[in-house]
C-alpha cells in the first residue's frame, strides 16, 4: 500500500463544491426556473439557471391567429401581469390603425393597470415574507391581497385574468355605484399595506434575512440591462410610466419611487412604497374620471389591418415590458415579438448570487420577483461562468481533471 | 427597534371568523357582472357562426338545430353555437361580436364537472318546441 502511494506522480485536490438544485419544483416562488447553485461549505461559488419547463410558444401561436384573437393570448402569457401583456399588444395595434382611445377608456386602462401592480406586489412581498419563514405574514398580506382582486373583478369582471383592454377603448365602463365600491377597498386597504410596510422595516426576522442580502450596484444595474423595482432599489430611476407616458400616466400624478441600498430589504421597500403611489393614482382616477364613451363597439373594428408595425412599452409591475407588432396587412400579424422585464431580471442577475449563503438564495431570488411562464419564450443555454474557476466532481468523473 | 404588533393582529384573528371560504360548501362570493358561464339564445340567434369564427380558444361548435325545435326564419341556416365551456376562456368576445346580441350572460362559474359541460340544452331551452312534432328533440349533434 505504501509502495503504491509512493509511486503516484500526481496529487488530484478534489474541491468540495456540492452542486444543489435549486428548482424546478417550487425554487423560491411557484414558478418553474432551476437555478444549480455550487456550494463549497454554506457559500455559492458558481450558479447556473435553467429555463425552458415552461416554453409555450406563444409568439409563434400569436402569428396564427388573429389580431383580435392574440389580445386574449397575449393576456395569459403572464396570469399576475396580463392587463399590462394586453395593453401592450392593444396599444401596438392602436399605432398600427392609428387609432386613439377616448380619455375616459385610458383612465380606466391605467385604473385596471393599478389595481394590478397592486395585487402584483403583495404577492411577492408575501412570498418573500414566506421564503423567509415568516408565514404569518404571508397568510395575512394574502388576505388582504383578497381586496384587490375583489376591486379587479368590480372593473373588468374577473379576479385574475381581466381581457379588459380592446382596440378603441375598455371592454365595461364604472358606474358611481361601482366607483363608491372601489373607493371603499382602496380606504380599507391602505392601512393594511401601511401596517405590513412597518412590519418590513421593523421586524427583526426580516431584517436579518434581507438586509445587506443580494446588494446590486447601479453600475451592475445599467450593464446587465436590469429594470423595474430591481433597478429602482438600486438607485437607476427606470419607469416607463414616467418616460413613455402612455395611456393616462402623462395626465395622473405620480412619482418613481427610487432607494440607494440595493438590497432584498430595498427591493421590498421600493414595492411597498410603490403601492402607496399606486393608491394614490387610483384614488386620483376615481375621483377624476373624465365622462364620454370607453366601450367601443367591437362589432365595428376593423377586422383587416393595414401595413405597418409599432414597438410599445408599458411599465409592468416587474418593470419594462415591450411589445413588437408587425402588419403586412390582413387579418394576421405577421410578427409578435415579447420581451418580459423577467427574462432580464432573472437570466442576467445569476453571477450575482456568488457569495452569498446557500439558505439566501431563495430570498434573493424572490426579491428579483420572478415570472418564469412570462419569460418562456426563448430559451437561453450559454451563461457567463463562475467567477472562480474549479473543477467539478463531475468532470472530474469525466477524466478532465 | 420597535417591536411592530403583530401579535395584537394574531390573537385578533384567533377569534374571529376565518377568511377562508369553505368551497364547495360555502359559496364563493362573485359580482354579479363576473363574467361567468354564457349561452346563446336561440330565438335571437341568426346562425351567423362570428362568434365561432372570433372565439380565440375554438371553443365554439357550430351544430344543427334538432328536429322538433321552432327555429326561427332569420337562422336560416338552423345552425346554432354549441360553446364547450372546459375550452372557454370566459373572455366573452362571443358576447360582444354578436350581430344580434344574442348571448345571455351569467355569473355562473362552478362547472367543475366529470363529464363534459356544454352550452347545448341551456340554448336549446331557449326555443319553444315544435307543436307538431311531439318527440323529445334530442340532437343528432
Ligand atoms: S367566452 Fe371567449 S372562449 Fe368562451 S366561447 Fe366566448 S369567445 Fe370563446
Ligand atoms: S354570433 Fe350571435 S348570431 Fe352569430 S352564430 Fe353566434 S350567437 Fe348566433
Amino acid at each position: 500500500m505504501t509502495e503504491e502511494v509512493s509511486k503516484a506522480d500526481k496529487v488530484v485536490e478534489i474541491p468540495m463544491t456540492v452542486e444543489i438544485p435549486v428548482g424546478p419544483q417550487h425554487p423560491a416562488v411557484h414558478e418553474p426556473i432551476l437555478i444549480k447553485v455550487y456550494a463549497e461549505g454554506e457559500y455559492v461559488v458558481k450558479a447556473e439557471a435553467y429555463t425552458g419547463y415552461n416554453h409555450r410558444g406563444v409568439e409563434k401561436l400569436a402569428e396564427k391567429k388573429t389580431f383580435y384573437q392574440d389580445i386574449f393570448l397575449c393576456g395569459r402569457v403572464c396570469g399576475i401581469c396580463n392587463t399590462v401583456h394586453a395593453d401592450c399588444y392593444v396599444r401596438a395595434l392602436e399605432h398600427i390603425l392609428n387609432k386613439e382611445p377616448p380619455p375616459r377608456a385610458k383612465y380606466l386602462r391605467t385604473l385596471a393597470m393599478e389595481l394590478e401592480r397592486l395585487h402584483s406586489h403583495m404577492l411577492i412581498l408575501a412570498v418573500t415574507a414566506e421564503i423567509v419563514g415568516f408565514d404569518t405574514l404571508f397568510m395575512h398580506m394574502m388576505r388582504d391581497r383578497e381586496l384587490i382582486m375583489k376591486a379587479k373583478e368590480i372593473v373588468t369582471g374577473n379576479r385574475v385574468l381581466a381581457d379588459y383592454i380592446m382596440v378603441g377603448g375598455v371592454r365595461r365602463d364604472l358606474n358611481s355605484e361601482k366607483i363608491d365600491k372601489l373607493k371603499k377597498i382602496l380606504t380599507k386597504v391602505e392601512p393594511r399595506i401601511r401596517y405590513y410596510w412597518r412590519v418590513f422595516e421593523e421586524d427583526v426576522t426580516l431584517n436579518k434575512r434581507l438586509v445587506e442580502v443580494g446588494r446590486l450596484t447601479p453600475a451592475q444595474v445599467t450593464s446587465h440591462g436590469l429594470l423595474g423595482p430591481v433597478a429602482r432599489a438600486s438607485g437607476v430611476a427606470t419607469d416607463s410610466r414616467y418616460h413613455d407616458a402612455y395611456d393616462a400616466y402623462a395626465e395622473v400624478p405620480f412619482r418613481i419611487v427610487t432607494r440607494k441600498e440595493g438590497d432584498c430589504m430595498a427591493r421590498s421597500l421600493v414595492r411597498f412604497e410603490e403601492m402607496q403611489v399606486s393608491l394614490e393614482i387610483c384614488r386620483y382616477i376615481l375621483n377624476h374620471l373624465p365622462e364620454g364613451e370607453a366601450v367601443p363597439d367591437e362589432r365595428r373594428l376593423p377586422r383587416r389591418f393595414p401595413e405597418g408595425e409599432a414597438f410599445t412599452t408599458v411599465e409592468a409591475p416587474r418593470g419594462e415590458l415591450t411589445y413588437y407588432v408587425m402588419s403586412k396587412g390582413g387579418v394576421n400579424p405577421y410578427r409578435v415579438k415579447i420581451r418580459t422585464p423577467s427574462y432580464n431580471n432573472i437570466i442576467n442577475t445569476v453571477p450575482f448570487y456568488v457569495g452569498h449563503m446557500i439558505a439566501d438564495v431563495p430570498a434573493i431570488l424572490a426579491s428579483y420577483d420572478p415570472c418564469i411562464s412570462c419569460m418562456e419564450r426563448v430559451v437561453v443555454i450559454d451563461l457567463r461562468k463562475g467567477i472562480r474557476k474549479k473543477v467539478s466532481m463531475r468532470d472530474l468523473a469525466k477524466g478532465e481533471a | 427597534m420597535a417591536k411592530v404588533p403583530l401579535l395584537k393582529d394574531v390573537l385578533k384573528l384567533i377569534f374571529s371568523k376565518p377568511a377562508t371560504i369553505q368551497y364547495p360548501r360555502e359559496e364563493t362570493p362573485v359580482e354579479p357582472d363576473a363574467r361567468g358561464r354564457q349561452y346563446a339564445d336561440l330565438s335571437k340567434c341568426i346562425g351567423c357562426s362570428l362568434c365561432m369564427i372570433e372565439c380565440p380558444p375554438k371553443a365554439i361548435r357550430m351544430e344543427k338545430i334538432p328536429e322538433g325545435y321552432e327555429v326561427p326564419k332569420r337562422n336560416a341556416r338552423k345552425i346554432y353555437p354549441v360553446v364547450d365551456y372546459f375550452k372557454c376562456i370566459y373572455c366573452y368576445r362571443c358576447v360582444t361580436v354578436c350581430p344580434t346580441k344574442a348571448y345571455v350572460v351569467t355569473n355562473e362559474y362552478r362547472l367543475a364537472s366529470d363529464a363534459p359541460v356544454n352550452s347545448r340544452e341551456l340554448s336549446l331551452s331557449t326555443l319553444k318546441k315544435a307543436s307538431q312534432e311531439p318527440s323529445q328533440g334530442e340532437g343528432e349533434g
